[in-house]
Order: C-alpha cells, then structure tokens, then sequence
C-alpha cells in the first residue's frame, strides 16, 4: 500500500503552492536562449522552477552576506554584483550586474581581503 | 532610470525573430530599427527609451516571495535589487538551457528533456542542486503517475474520503483505519483539490471503478467540503 504524503513533496512541498514559478514563462525563457532550441519537454520547466527557486535562494543568501558584511539593512543591487564576482559559478552574471553606472570593479568588500 | 542591460539578453534580441522583444513607449507597432529584424545587419545598441519587457522574467512578486525567505524579517530590499535578481535568474536559465541544448545538439536529439537540464547545471557547477531537483522531479513524476492510473484515481478518493468523511461507512481496508497517520495529509489534499482534484471525480464518475468505489459515492457526496 502507498504511504501517505504522494503529493507531499510536490504539492505543497512544505511551501505554498504547486509550482512557485510560472511554468509557461520559463519555458518561454528557455526557447529565447537560442534560435535552435526547438522543442522541450514537459518536465524541463519543472525542474527549472525548482532551480530557479533554489538560485534564488542562493543569490539572495550571498548578497545578503555581503550587505551585513557593510552594515546595511537594505539590500542593494551593488551587494548582489559583489556576490557575484566572489562567487566562480556566478561568471555568466558578471555583465548583467555591470552597467555604464558601476563600471566593473572590485567590491569593496573584497579590496579590503587583497589589502590585508 | 537607465538599467543596463544584460549582454546576453541584447545578443539574443537581436537574434529574436519574436515581435514582443522590444518595445518602444508610444507606439507599440513602430518598425523602427529597435526592432530584432533577423535580416538587418547588427543593430546599434538598445535605445534608452526601450520598455523592460516583463515576459522576458519571472514575475517579480515571486521572486520576491522566495527571497524573502532568506532574509530577515526587517531586512528591505531595494527595487534595483530585485529587479537585477529578476534578470539573473531569466539569465540562469538561458545559461543552463544553452548548455542543454548544446548536449543535445551533439546527440542529435530535438527535445531539452529534464535529463539534459540536470547534466548542464552538473557541468557548470551547479552539483548541489542536481540531488534535490532530482529529488524534487521524482516526486513530480511519482505524482503524476498517481494521477494517470485508475488505481492512483481510487487511491486519491479513497484516501479524501478518509478526509472528508463522518457520514457512514465508506468499507475500506484495514491499512487505512484509525492507526492511519492522516493528521498532515489534509493540508496536502486542500492543495490537490485547488490543483485541480475535481477533475478526478470527474474522471472516476466516468470510468468503471470499483465496486468499492461506486458504493462510496452513492453514500456521501465528496464535493460537500469544496462547495
């Protein structure tokens, strides 16, 4: 016999809803990544939701490190460019974070480390 | 405000063939070279007039619920902030989904499948969150099954007429009587239901269930609740 909670996990997942991210829009998203993507399964925007929920999560978490880090209590978007560029993984970010306003350039934060 | 914009995102207007890229404030038919013509030599760069096109990002009010979950009840967030998490993350996912397409490319396969989703995030170094996706999208799958099968449909009402249920006997198996730990399932069945669980009655009406089944529905009625 199946246990209880079959939907737990998706359903509610402990959280408030089914899907917290609109499953059309990310696919949307996905088909504009490329002129040659064609076709995607049902199941990739599923777990793209999941995804982006948890880079979400991570995003928020780092720039926030960083916006403690300077005594703030707002979260701005020059903490977010500063946990991108300490971060490897985040590389493909480094150009959106960067604009004609806050030419590419060290935080702060991380000048700070080299000096001492 | 002028908001730069994203180097990858410019690249892939000027691609675009679709019409709703890129807008202009007034007049939302105006062939003007703002438009991603495919056929034009490479267009100059965005105007500063160009409208944000909302489509293109995940709504910000949801983007914001998940962020606040990370903060602290009295952090605040500035609008560039969200606005600039809202762009990362359609830039994660153009990211990801190149990287899948590229797999599948070289396979000659047509469709990014979740499979390919996953190995992309593995390979530019997204490992933590291949176990708990994969978690996430095995129980999407189990769910789903649950769904597609009679017995799954039996299941489901089964198990709500265990919820809902003080009118008379329903003749259910032993498994599901009063040791049966139901106390968190009402929560994940009032999601169901939201979901979309009127739609199993419909198809359990129509389709030849169980005896066990039919003599519950002739003795309660399952929607009394959702009314």
């Amino acid at each position: 016999m199946r246990q209880a909670g079959i939907y737990s996990g998706v359903v509610s997942g402990g959280r408030s809803g089914p899907h917290l991210l609109p499953l059309a829009r990310i696919k949307k998203i996905m088909k504009k990544s490329g002129d040659d993507v064609k076709m995607v399964s049902g199941e990739a925007p599923i777990v793209f939701s999941k995804a982006c929920e948890l880079f979400i999560e991570e995003l928020t978490q780092r720039s926030w490190t960083v916006a403690m880090q300077r005594k703030k209590k707002t979260l701005h978007k020059e903490d977010v460019a500063s946990a991108v560029l300490a971060t490897d993984i985040l590389d493909f970010l480094v150009n959106l974070v960067s604009d004609s306003n806050n030419p590419l350039d060290l935080a702060p934060v991380e000048r700070e480390t080299l000096v001492s | 405000m002028e908001r730069g914009v994203g180097f990858h995102r410019y690249r892939r207007h000027a691609k675009s063939s679709s019409a709703s890229t890129m807008v202009l404030p007034n007049d939302s038919n105006n062939n003007t070279t703002c438009n991603g013509d495919q056929q034009a030599p490479p267009p100059p760069p965005p105007p500063p007039c160009m409208v944000r096109e909302q489509d293109q990002y995940m709504p910000i009010a949801n983007v914001i619920r998940i962020m606040r979950r990370i903060l602290p009840s009295h952090a605040k967030i500035s609008d560039d902030a969200k606005e600039t998490i809202q762009e990362c993350v359609s830039e994660y996912i153009s990211f990801i989904t190149g990287e899948a397409n590229e797999r599948c490319q070289r396979e000659q396969r047509k469709t990014v499948t979740a499979e390919d989703v996953l190995w992309a995030m593995g390979k530019l170094g997204f490992d933590d969150y291949i176990e708990p996706l994969t978690v996430y999208l095995n129980r999407y799958r189990e769910a789903e099954n649950e769904r597609n099968t009679s017995h799954g449909d039996q299941l489901l009402f089964l198990k709500r007429g265990m919820e809902i249920n003080h009118h008379g006997p329903i003749g259910m198996p032993p498994p599901y009587g009063s040791g049966y730990p139901m106390g968190h399932f009402s929560g994940m069945l009032d999601a169901a239901a939201a979901m979309g669980g009127g739609g199993y009655y419909r198809d359990l009406a129509g389709s030849g269930a169980s005896s066990t089944a039919q003599n519950a529905l002739a003795s309660f009625d399952p929607f009394v609740q959702f009314k």
